[in-house]
């Protein structure tokens, strides 16, 4: 695909801290080569907020390569974009055209306050991890290499719900800013795999009750969350959540 | 105490609505199987009738659990939709949906309520009155279009919301496997379509 270079209007969320009330922001940007990513096209725009001299755009990012779940933005109403399957850090200029109005929102939830600009706060999904995202584990020598035997279409599965990274897209998209997707992949990781079974019961009832505090919705199955989760996690991994937790509930 | 904390749960409410959902269906699956005593005559329909309520325990009985259940399925999904909707907070400027099919699930409030209107609408017409005389009731009542129409209207709008209803509760229970998901997705049309069939059919028996 020729590189090309376009102009874009970004409306963009600006809130100066977790307290101010926002708004959108409109600014023209042009000459960007469309095999930039989103995120270094919003580096350009800083740059230039900064040789304005007025505030750049806080904007989250880490890894930079699809794999840290650090990136988190709404874009035309999609979370992450428009590609499938792909972190927001992934999403090349080449899938936008010339003179398009992009809309950046941060993700919203009650769950996801927002720090400033597009960054926000995910740490109600690292309090559900600490409510039982967790193995025993004996201490003493390293056990040996495939000791514990697990048929390789299980260890596939479990490692499908392992690949959340975690971004918190699927509590973006969901009409109802439920995390059913993170806590449901995060109980099946570990209900899958044999290491999990101790604290099988314990960890779904914990997890769930630990989403519930934290002010997330509740799941109608819309499955909004299956369609942009940039890891591609099915919502079959819900579906195990919602069986461990009633065999949690009633035959603990 | 354990039961308390389980519907209280999120998980625990979607499966509350799956149940009663689930015992609403077979409900429908029962009402078809007896008002399709009209295809073969008005006769055995009114004899049909006076079989069911010539055992006055099982009606009221059922009738009461039914109603309940009613209850407990709009209750809950009344709850859902306002707490659901305050889980947000702010809401998106472009608001975008990236399922491509999402007109049922996105309507099951207003698909439930208009539901539950023509429920109303349909007990106090026939369910309430003299079940002695029901054939006459039901041969009067499906004498106006205007009757007919909204009856098929709300055969419509009950076949949306068990297009996502269905396969919500399947979901639900936890069933959700690529070896049964073709099978499920095409019940998830048939399912509505046939109760549309059958009791649209029933309704327009009386004009011809």
């Amino acid at each position: 695909m020729p590189t090309t270079n376009i102009t874009l209007s970004l409306e963009i969320w600006r809130q100066k801290d977790s307290k101010a009330k926002g708004d959108f922001e409109t600014y023209k940007l042009s000459n960007i080569s469309t095999d930039m990513s989103f995120l270094e096209m919003l580096d350009v725009l800083n740059e230039q907020l900064t040789r304005e001299g007025s505030d750049p755009v806080a904007f989250d990012h880490d890894c930079r390569e699809g794999i840290c779940g650090m990136c988190a933005a709404v874009i035309n109403g999609i979370a992450h974009g428009p590609e499938p399957e792909t972190t927001l850090c992934q999403l090349h200029m080449r899938h936008f055209d010339d003179g398009d109005t992009l809309v950046i929102e941060p993700f919203r939830s009650r769950a996801f306050p927002i720090h400033k600009d597009l960054v926000i706060d995910r740490s109600s999904l690292d309090r559900i991890i600490q409510a039982g995202g967790y193995t025993s584990v004996n201490t003493g020598g390293t056990p040996d290499g495939n000791s514990t035997p697990i048929p390789s279409a299980t260890a596939e599965l479990a490692m499908d719900a392992a690949s959340c990274i975690g971004c918190g897209a699927c509590v973006a998209s969901c009409p109802n800013s439920a995390a059913m997707l993170f806590t449901g992949a995060k109980i099946s990781q570990l209900s899958l795999l044999p290491q999990g079974q101790p604290e099988r019961k314990e960890r779904a009832m914990a997890m769930v009750t630990a989403m519930d505090k934290e002010g997330f919705g509740n799941c109608t199955n819309e499955r909004e969350c299956e369609a942009v989760c940039p890891q591609g996690i099915s919502i079959r991994h819900i579906a195990r959540m919602n069986r461990e937790f009633v065999k949690a509930s009633f035959f603990a | 105490m354990l039961f308390i904390q389980f519907f209280k749960s999120s998980i625990g409410k979607k499966w509350i609505m799956a149940c009663s959902g689930g015992f609403l269906l077979l409900f429908l699956c029962s009402h078809a199987a007896g008002n399709a005593t009209l295809f073969n005559s008005l006769p055995l329909f009114q004899a049909y009738s006076d079989q069911l309520h010539s055992h006055p325990l099982i009606i009221a009985i059922l009738s009461k659990v039914l109603f309940m259940v009613f209850v407990i399925h709009i209750v809950t999904g009344v709850v859902l939709f306002l707490q659901n909707r305050k889980a947000r907070g702010t809401g998106y400027k472009v608001q975008k949906r990236a399922v491509k099919y999402s007109q049922a699930s996105r309507t099951m409030i207003y698909s439930g309520l208009f539901i539950l209107l023509y429920i109303l609408v349909h007990t106090c017409a026939v369910s309430f009155g003299d079940h002695g005389t029901i054939g006459l009731t039901i041969s009067y009542l499906f004498s106006s279009p205007l009757v007919i129409l909204f009856y098929i209207i709300s055969f419509i709008v009950l076949a949306i919301h068990l297009n996502h209803g269905f396969w919500s509760m399947l979901q639900t229970f936890g069933v959700n496997h690529p070896e049964y998901n073709t099978l499920i997705r095409n019940l998830t049309y048939i399912v509505p379509v046939f109760f549309l069939l059958i009791f649209s059919a029933i309704s327009l028996l009386f004009i011809f």
